[in-house]
């Protein structure tokens, strides 16, 4: 029993003579793709992400798990933790100057990205590295070099491409609304039947930027421009009056938004709400499946259009295996990866491969792949395709709307 | 007294059992949509679907290995510390007191962040020695409680007796002091592993994420529209301080003066 | 008494070796809330509208939930306590310490929420019209669902406490009281308050300080506003914005201030009237 004493008394004592060694020291970003081969085979890598879908669960541990094992030899271990929560422990890691970490890849993009550049959190450029993303991605699409208003300058590379839809079920629903202006008037005629998650929430935030967007002159006037609150002030006015309008015929009178995602749908399947949204223009496809959905589910965008973006693979500053890390990135960039992702039984989600770029036997399967009833055509998602504005909109917008909206 | 049982039984069914029986009920047949005339649909889904996820049984060993070491050390602290309180009578008692349940009054989340940067210089960030050492921030001042409590129930004379017998520290301790202090330690089992079991935040920062415990599987899941796997889940996890419960009892059958088939004279 | 001198202070070594960790934890605490800027991010904070009415909605949310806890769970043990020697009945009032917080919570959703099993149960019966007509438990502005929760899971907890103070009370006590002509009025406020007084103190403070701060079953269960300080304390920490983050810990050290003082002016109050009764206590 006496034991643990000693321990405590070491623990302490490391403190004071506590020098970490870096094992990092070759860079390898500038190591050539077979170096890099050679020193993945047979490592562990950790990729950190948000876990709270399972169906992207489940394309990592039964697709991508055993296929990077089989190709590179790296065994992949995912670990659910959110976004800010990772960038987090990586700042407190920064701060202790721990160079032999333990998270190698990262899911990020939007805000998070931001900070994790300006904080300096990951290791830099690497993609010119990657084989795949030089191979089959078009790499001067501005959608790869901004992300959110932030350049990329090759820290990130592009893992998947999303747009935001609205969902409802066409049962209840015969002519859903075509415009933000539209949808008000859908509101007040059907009272309770429609909610949005609240600010924090990635998906409410969209949401609410759908709204600026509309009430601006015109789009581009907030996409193109960085966040200047004086000249917005008639738009955000004009946003604001928009959903405090509305919040009266929300659900539940507007006296509680969705805490997340999960929850409106949860309401949407159980009849609540007749409408539900969402970033992934097919995530409908899986739901259905699993009955959570009723059958009938469709999607709708609306005018002035709907917001798409990126989303990215990044490696932190302190990856304790890049090696592994780059291969693994490399794979899930590959166009077989990209391929099964795209499928609906899963994930289901949009590829930001370039197909021009693609040999023709896999531009076929792609082409080939049924995104199912409830996805939009091709057409009509790229026609109403918005950019997405700068970051600094999306904290902006948190702060401002519990002011304006939910304390009103 | 059988009115009062009656009542005792009523209560404990409305507010103990029922809950239970509704979870388990749940967790093995789908959602329920009773408003729209359905009945129950009975089916193991919920278990299978829980079973299928590669990382439960990780996650469930780790939680309770860390949950017994949490719970091991709790008793040695609280063993001790409870025992000199219990013998300690100075006027600065209530403060000391109050001092030794302040970590529990301390918003966890403060502590965890402050300690993180200091476990990741000594080496404990992302290990399961520091998620246990962090576990021991809200379950300890409990301990120390329930111990002291039971200390002061058995009284001095309990204490000094064997001390004037000629007992060493230790024998008193085996021999006396635990037999004596059973019931607190039943107490403490359900209170430390279920407090271990319950946090999240703390976990997930110390941890980092390379300790899996329970609720960082459980956590990310916790909206999930599919009533089923969730109740299946709250079940596994209360399975687990019921399991070690029966292995702590059993351990405690070793201590002197109890009811083994092989000594039973009391 | 000089035979254990030297004893107890190798006694108290583990705790105080164990008190390191909260301590050196909350004084990075406070370092960081400060940010070098003094007391600039309280200032902040205080002058914040929202901050102060978490503030206002979470002493009130946890008081309700911790008074209701404690005279249910006085009740209960008074009532109930004879029975609660064998380990029956015992293990059944402890099923909810069986779950962690987070999951109770949950079930309370799935019990109480507008489409949940009561709300189907009394459609299925034609008691109700319409699940909508259920009336909104969870989620819910007044904090509801947060105390149903808190509630629920602490009145064990408050009974696990009690309980060995009033199998210890012996039975003479009453009967004095009994002779004297004393009422179940004088049986209460003369025998049960005196001895219980200190562990009802100690369980509101362990009780309220624990439902005050706690972040899962608020995240879980409250709403979007008026929120409680622990789950605004989470989004200014982990809020894409980083400047917030001092803002966090300048919440999270009031919080504790707050707490601490309340438990130097209960164990002040206790101080006394323990230190008399501890003279008499089996000396």
């Amino acid at each position: 029993m006496k034991k643990f004493i000693p321990f405590f008394l070491l623990a302490i004592l490391l403190v004071t003579a506590c020098s970490e060694t870096s094992t990092n020291t070759k860079d390898w970003t500038e190591a050539s793709w077979d170096e890099i081969e050679a020193a993945a085979d047979g490592t562990v890598v950790r990729l950190y992400m948000w876990g709270g879908d399972e169906g992207i669960n489940d394309y990592i541990d039964n697709y991508v798990t055993p296929q990077v094992e089989d190709r590179y030899g790296v065994s992949l271990k995912r670990v659910p933790l959110d976004t800010p929560e990772i960038l987090q422990k990586l700042q407190t890691e920064k701060q202790a100057n721990k160079q032999n970490g333990s998270i190698d890849v990262i899911w990020i993009n939007g805000e998070n990205f931001k900070n994790a550049k300006e904080n300096e959190l990951l290791i830099g450029s690497f993609t010119e590295v990657l084989p795949n993303f030089n191979d089959y991605y078009n790499t001067e699409d501005p959608a790869f070099q901004t992300d959110f208003g932030t350049e990329v300058e090759g820290m990130e590379a592009p893992w998947g491409k999303v747009q935001f839809v609205f969902h409802y079920d066409s049962e209840q629903i015969k002519n859903p609304p075509a415009t933000m202006e539209e949808l008000k008037t859908w509101i007040t005629e059907n009272p309770g039947k429609f909610t949005y998650p609240r600010a924090e929430e990635f998906t409410g935030n969209a949401f609410l930027r759908h709204v600026l967007y509309a009430q601006a002159e015109k789009p581009p006037d907030i996409y193109e421009q960085p966040l200047e609150e004086n000249d917005i002030t008639p738009t955000a006015e004009r946003t604001w009056s928009y959903l405090n309008e509305i919040e009266n015929d929300l659900w539940r009178s507007g006296e509680h938004y969705p805490n997340s995602l999960t929850e409106l749908d949860r309401l949407y399947s159980q009849g609540e709400v007749w409408m539900t949204m969402g970033y992934n223009e097919s995530r409908a496809e899986s739901l259905i499946e699993e009955g959570v959905f009723p059958e009938s589910t469709r999607s709708f965008v609306m005018e002035p259009g709907s917001i798409g973006n990126t989303h990215f693979l990044s490696i932190p500053f302190n990856s304790p295996n890049q090696p592994g890390a780059l291969a693994a990135i490399n794979f899930m960039l590959s166009p077989e990866a990209q391929l099964e992702k795209y499928k609906p039984n899963d994930w289901g989600e949009n590829t930001p491969i370039s197909f021009e770029q693609l040999p023709e036997d896999i531009k076929k399967e792609f082409k080939a792949v049924e995104r199912g009833e409830s996805v939009l055509s091709t057409e009509e998602l790229e026609e109403s395709f918005l950019p997405e504005s700068e970051a600094a909109y999306v904290d902006w917008m948190k702060e401002q709307w519990f002011n304006e909206v939910v304390q009103k | 007294m059988i009115r009062k049982k009656a009542m005792f039984l009523s209560l404990t069914l409305l507010f103990f059992i029922f809950p239970l029986t509704i979870m388990l009920l749940q967790s093995i047949s789908a959602p329920w949509r009773f408003h729209t005339g359905q009945g129950i649909d009975w089916g193991w889904q919920g278990f299978s679907l829980l079973f299928q996820n590669p990382q439960l049984w990780e996650a469930t060993f780790t939680s309770i290995w860390i949950g017994f070491a949490v719970l091991f050390i709790n008793i040695t602290i609280g063993l001790f510390t409870g025992k000199a309180l219990a013998s300690y009578t100075s006027y600065g008692k209530p403060w000391l007191e109050a001092l030794l349940l302040s970590p529990i009054l301390i918003p966890s989340l403060a502590i965890a962040m402050g300690l993180h940067l200091f476990m990741i210089r000594v080496g404990l960030a992302d290990t399961i020695w520091g998620v246990m050492l962090i576990h021991l921030v809200p379950t300890v001042p409990y301990s120390i409680k329930i111990f002291h409590n039971s200390y002061q129930q058995m009284g001095k004379a309990m204490m000094e007796q064997p001390h004037i017998l000629g007992a060493g520290f230790w024998t008193q301790v085996f021999t006396v002091e635990l037999p004596l202090l059973r019931p607190a330690i039943r107490s403490l089992t359900f209170l430390t592993i279920v407090i271990s079991l319950s946090q999240y935040a703390i976990t997930a920062i110390i941890g980092g994420g390379r300790v899996l415990t329970l609720p960082l599987v459980f956590f990310p899941f916790l909206d999930n529209a599919n009533t089923s796997i969730m109740a299946a889940f709250s079940i596994w996890f209360a399975l687990i301080p019921v399991f070690m419960y029966i292995i702590i009892e059993a351990l405690m059958m070793f201590l002197p003066y109890s009811r083994l088939p092989w000594r039973n004279h009391r | 008494m000089k035979l254990f001198k030297n004893k107890i202070f190798l006694l108290f070594l583990p705790a105080a070796i164990f008190m390191i960790l909260p301590f050196y934890g909350f004084f990075h605490a406070l370092t960081q809330s400060t940010g070098g800027e003094g007391l600039a991010h309280y200032e902040e904070i205080l002058s914040s509208e929202r901050f102060l009415s978490s503030v206002w909605f979470s002493i009130r949310t946890a008081g309700i939930a911790t008074i209701i806890s404690i005279i249910l769970g006085l009740v209960f043990t008074k009532l109930f306590h004879p029975l609660l020697n064998n380990t029956f009945p015992r293990l059944m009032v402890w099923i909810p310490m069986l779950f962690p917080h987070f999951v109770w919570g949950y079930m309370v959703i799935l019990i109480f929420s507008e489409t949940g099993w009561m709300a189907q149960t009394l459609v299925a019966a034609g008691w109700l019209g319409d699940t909508s007509n259920f009336p909104v438990w969870t989620r819910d502005p007044e904090g509801i669902g947060i105390i149903v929760t808190y509630v629920w899971k602490e009145v064990p907890l408050v009974i696990l406490l009690l309980f060995p103070v009033y199998a210890s009370i012996r039975p003479e006590f009453y009967a004095l009281v009994n002779s004297l002509g004393g009422n179940a009025w004088h049986r209460l406020t003369t025998v049960d308050l005196p001895h219980l007084l200190p562990v009802l103190v100690e369980s509101f403070l362990i009780i309220f300080s624990f439902t005050l701060a706690a972040y899962e079953v608020p995240a879980l269960i409250g709403t979007t506003f008026p929120e409680m300080i622990s789950v605004l304390g989470y989004e200014w920490f982990y809020g894409s914005s980083w400047e917030d983050r001092p803002l966090a810990f300048a919440a999270m050290v009031m919080t504790s201030l707050f707490l601490l003082i309340l438990t130097l002016i209960g164990y002040f109050g206790l101080s006394r009237r323990r230190w008399r009764a501890m003279r008499g206590d089996r000396a």
